[in-house]
């Protein structure tokens, strides 16, 4: 693995694996993110006496 | 009918339930991340452990991202298909959220595709893009994908949203054939396929084992990201529902405030 380091095209092989660990980290935490936000909307709703299904995630 | 007649519902229609659908996420979903971080670890150490390919030379390793990123770009527009027919078809109260939440990860994947796939081409080939079969048929991908996230969000009402974009979707799936066998149907710069082929693989086995263990990885990251998504997807018209009703709310304490 250290052979790759400095060889030929290494900066392609470092672009496409870095492109693709920054797509899906970018992916999982939007993801995450919404998903924190969609509770937190809900949560205000149920403060302000909405009332919904009963929720089993959380 | 008496209750000992009556049936539970099972599978499928079980998880119609939003809140029964949310629970199983919530119990499968730490799994599924621990299975996926475990795969994508294996598959780089033995990616990254391979030989250099003969004509290739390092670069081979690009192969162990490219390749799943393709296969994943187009399950996700088959897991639309699936969420499509049961729109059309069986009328699966989830169906549209699952087809709608796969379209973001593979718009992603598809991107991924063509990025990973471009920077190989570019030492291989001596060029980042030709107009070919494969790569311009895989670019139509992506703007399908774009095309179909850009129609869910258009259209406000959910039933004709989900109705409209699964007809896109069916119309769309046109294309995977023509991705899949473009090679085969016309001449282009880029190889045949050399995993799933009539008489085997033709890739060496210290090659396609670790692209396996690759392809595995990113099928679970893939599961993983869609539960989630389908999650956030149930949140979102919850939230919906509540807005509506309190805005019904406001409008009829309104409406007594004036009469009286």
């Amino acid at each position: 693995m250290t052979a790759l380091f400095g060889a030929k095209y290494f900066g392609f092989i470092l672009s496409a694996f870095g492109i693709t660990a920054a797509v899906l980290l970018a992916l999982t935490i939007w993801t995450v993110l919404v998903h924190k936000s969609r509770l937190r909307q809900l949560d205000e709703l149920e403060k302000a006496g909405i009332k919904r299904a009963p929720r089993s995630d959380g | 009918m008496t209750t000992d007649t009556a049936k539970k519902p099972s599978g499928l229609t079980a998880l119609a339930n939003p809140t029964r659908f949310l629970a199983l996420v919530r119990i499968v979903l730490p799994y599924l991340v621990a299975i996926t971080v475990l795969l994508l670890a294996i598959g780089l150490w033995m990616g990254f452990s391979v030989p250099d390919d003969y004509q290739q030379g390092r670069t081979v390793r690009i192969m162990f991202v490219h390749v799943p990123s393709v296969w994943m770009a187009m399950g996700a527009y088959m897991v639309m298909v699936s969420g499509a027919l049961g729109v059309l078809v069986w009328r699966h109260p989830l169906a549209d959220a699952a087809a709608r939440s796969a379209a973001p990860i593979g718009a992603a994947f598809t991107f991924l595709g063509l990025a990973t796939g471009s920077i190989w081409g570019r030492p291989m080939w001596g060029t980042w893009w030709v107009w070919d079969a494969r790569l311009t048929s895989f670019l139509v991908l992506l703007i399908i994908y774009l095309g179909l996230i850009a129609l869910w969000n258009a259209v406000e009402e959910p039933a004709k949203s989900a109705r409209m974009a699964a007809v896109v979707v069916l119309v769309g799936a046109l294309n995977i054939p023509i991705i899949r066998f473009s090679v085969e149907w016309f001449t282009t710069l880029h190889q045949g396929p050399s995993v799933m082929r009539a008489g085997g693989p033709s890739l060496a086995p210290h090659f396609l084992y670790p692209l396996l263990v690759m392809g595995l990885a990113f099928l679970s990251l893939f599961l993983t990201l869609h539960l989630m998504a389908m999650r956030n997807e149930i949140l979102r018209r919850q939230i919906r529902t509540a807005q509506r009703k309190a805005a019904r709310g406001h409008r009829s304490k309104n409406a007594q405030e004036s009469s009286t």
